[in-house]
């Protein structure tokens, strides 16, 4: 068998809640795979699970949270994300992970050398004097003009955009297998946010890195990620590679994404510039025994109230629903 | 490799300086009067320790001392003192006030220094561990015991102290600074000093201690929940460096603030202390002459010891810019 065949990340049946609250899940079992040198993105609005998916996939559940199901495997070996310990061996070595808010994820305290360097400390063993040449080295790798400079400046002396290519750095520091991006661009400007998906997408064409990009931004996406999983509600309702997710979605959900994104085509063409879905996401303790979408859907059935529909896979396109959009060319049954 | 060491502007220091001089001089003024306020003067009391001192007496006394002069003059001779670093004579001990509080400032500095290191370490390190350990055993049990700590009178706990450790167990002495019969000397007199230093110092720092456990509990709590301890975490460091490496650095500052303030109350603590273990230090010689209204001797501990607390707050300020780098000092 070879690693072609053996996905980089591997999550199956994912299930986590409130301890102590009964009925309040937040993810509903959820599975994934990751290929190496690939890019999974992963959508769904604020509170469906999905910065919650990479938490636990690092073995950094907040308190108060707990895994009930669920395995992650690393190039097909279990990782012990239950295990603090033995996860300290895990995290940035061979998953590194990128957070949204590059403002608030290093410590004002040290200088931001000093912050990769101790990555480099932590698992690596080099010298004082090639360490420091590394952290010099993987600065300039994220584009930062200048490193030694930038190395010895305290955070609250960099912009936002740098800082996060200097977490970027911290993140890539030990060559990783995988790369969890959590919104890694939401708190940038505009311009600063393709600079850095770019950037990302730089790094892995050089290292062959796997990379899942957590993101609400669709225009990102499409751009910059080779399959596209969708969440809704702690569950995954549409898993697909980006072209067909974007010229042919299936679940309701998806298409109502699509919608809700502003496009001055359809405006042009005497529709409305964008169509948001109607209603809310249910809260995390409703006891609905089918979809969670079909409250708000408006191709729901009988069948959609009463049961979970499957995840099915035809031709490389998942979908968990009763009644799909039907695809290009399909009539519909 | 590191980052360049933070800036001190020389204008801060002359500033600081200056304030802390005018400082000192208003609370000389200030306690000047409010002393004056207090019934009976040092005559009067060194004549009715005599018992029979008739009133010929007793104005002779003042005559001698210069508390028959015109209040404002006196006022004037104490400032004119001051500003020559002379801190004049005390009649009750028949000497110079500078020698009376040199001969005793080291012995109430090692105590005090002795107590501030002890609670500072004392609250770290349990307050650390409290935060880590939030709500569950370990926290419970340091916070009762602090809170324990902090109820009880600081002389009922020397008391106690003694009773146990020295009175039942026998492991240190009673009281006293050392053993002057012994004739120790150099580390022979180290070990001996330190040996009675445990107790008092211990009894000061146990009061202080419960608040500062309190101070680093809470404020690494407020850090453990911030944005960069978690990334921290996902660099796969172990708790115990985040908790002292990036936690603490941020934590402390509030406990450096209240330290600073407590230096002062320290002095003030020191007179407790010292009573109830025999401590020959600068406490007691402030309490006697409060009761003796030896007015030179004690109007200049009192100067002395705002001179600690401008001095302390002078440091604490150079230390938040070594802790925290973005500070500025104006």
């Amino acid at each position: 068998m070879s690693t072609r065949d053996v996905p980089l990340l591997e999550i199956e049946d994912l299930r986590i809640r409130v301890r102590n609250t009964p009925g309040a899940e937040i993810l509903r079992g959820v599975s994934l795979r990751l290929w190496p040198g690939e890019t999974l993105a992963v959508v769904g609005e604020s509170g469906c699970g999905k910065s919650m998916t990479s938490l636990a996939v690092m073995g950094l559940l907040p308190e108060g949270l707990e895994r009930t199901a669920g395995t992650v495997r690393l190039t097909g070996t279990p990782v012990p994300i239950g295990d603090n310990r033995a996860m300290r061996r895990i995290r940035a070595a061979r998953i590194g992970m990128v957070f949204q808010e590059p403002m608030a994820a290093l410590d004002p305290l040290f200088p931001v050398g000093r912050q990769v360097l101790e990555v480099l400390n932590e698992h690596q063993r080099l010298g004082r004097r090639a360490a420091w040449a590394r952290v010099i080295e993987l600065l300039g790798l994220v584009d930062l003009p200048d490193p030694e400079r930038i190395a010895r400046s305290y955070p609250h002396r960099l912009s936002g955009g740098q800082l996060q290519r200097v977490v970027i750095a911290m993140a890539i520091a030990c060559s990783p297998e995988v790369l969890i991006a959590d919104e890694p661009t939401t708190a940038l400007d505009v311009t600063v946010q393709a600079q850095i998906i770019r950037l990302l997408k730089k790094l892995q064409r050089r290292t062959g890195v796997g990379i899942v990009l957590i993101t609400h931004n669709l225009g990102l996406v499409a751009h910059s990620a080779d399959r596209v999983m969708v969440m809704y509600a702690g569950r995954k309702v549409e898993e697909a590679d980006t072209y067909s997710l974007f010229t042919a979605p299936r679940h309701p959900y998806t298409r109502g994404l699509l919608d809700a994104t502003p496009n001055p085509e359809r405006q042009a063409t005497g529709g409305r510039l964008l169509n948001e879905i109607p209603g809310i996401v249910p809260s995390i303790t409703d006891p609905m025994p089918g979809c969670r979408f079909a409250p708000r859907c408006v191709r729901r059935t009988e069948a959609c109230r009463a049961r979970v529909p499957d995840f099915t896979v035809v031709a490389g396109h998942g979908v968990a629903c009763f009644d799909p959009v039907p695809r290009p060319g399909e009539v519909a049954a | 490799m590191t980052a360049s060491p933070p800036r001190i502007p020389l204008s801060f220091v002359g500033k600081r300086l200056l304030y802390g001089m005018m400082t000192v001089f208003a609370i000389a003024v200030i306690n000047f009067f409010l002393l004056q306020l207090a019934p009976g003067d040092a005559a009067e009391a060194l004549a009715g320790e005599a018992g029979t001192a008739s009133p010929e007496y007793i104005a002779e006394l003042r005559a001698q001392f210069g508390l028959d002069q015109p209040l404002m003059l006196q006022l004037w001779a104490f400032v004119s003192r001051l500003f020559t670093l002379d801190l004049g004579y005390s009649f009750r001990y028949g000497a110079d006030v500078a020698d009376l509080i040199f001969a005793r400032l080291p012995a109430t500095l090692l105590l005090m220094t002795t107590s501030v290191v002890f609670a500072v370490i004392g609250g770290i390190v349990l307050g650390v561990t409290a935060a880590r350990f939030a709500n569950r055993l370990p926290d419970r049990l340091i916070s009762f015991t602090g809170l324990l700590f902090y109820a009880t009178p600081p002389f009922w706990i020397g008391l106690m102290m003694i009773l146990v450790f020295s009175v039942w167990f026998g492991w240190v002495p009673t009281s006293g600074m050392e053993n002057v019969l012994a004739f120790n000397t150099g580390w022979a007199r180290a070990v001996d000093i330190g040996h009675h230093l445990i107790l008092p110092a211990l009894t000061q720092a146990f009061f202080y201690l419960a608040i500062y456990i309190r101070l680093v509990r809470a404020g690494m709590l407020d850090v453990l929940s911030l944005e960069f301890i978690r990334v921290a975490r996902a660099k796969g460091i172990s708790e115990a460096r985040i908790g002292y490496r990036h936690a603490l650095r941020s934590a402390v500052m509030p406990l450096v603030t209240v330290v600073g303030t407590n230096v002062g109350g320290f002095l003030g603590g020191a007179v407790l202390t010292e009573t109830v273990f025999s401590w020959p230090g600068v406490g007691r010689l402030m309490f006697d002459a409060m009761f003796q209204r030896d007015l030179n001797l004690l109007l200049s501990i009192l100067i002395l010891s705002s001179v600690f607390v401008v001095v302390t707050n002078f440091v604490v300020d150079i230390l938040y810019v070594l802790i925290n780098p973005t500070v500025e000092l104006k």
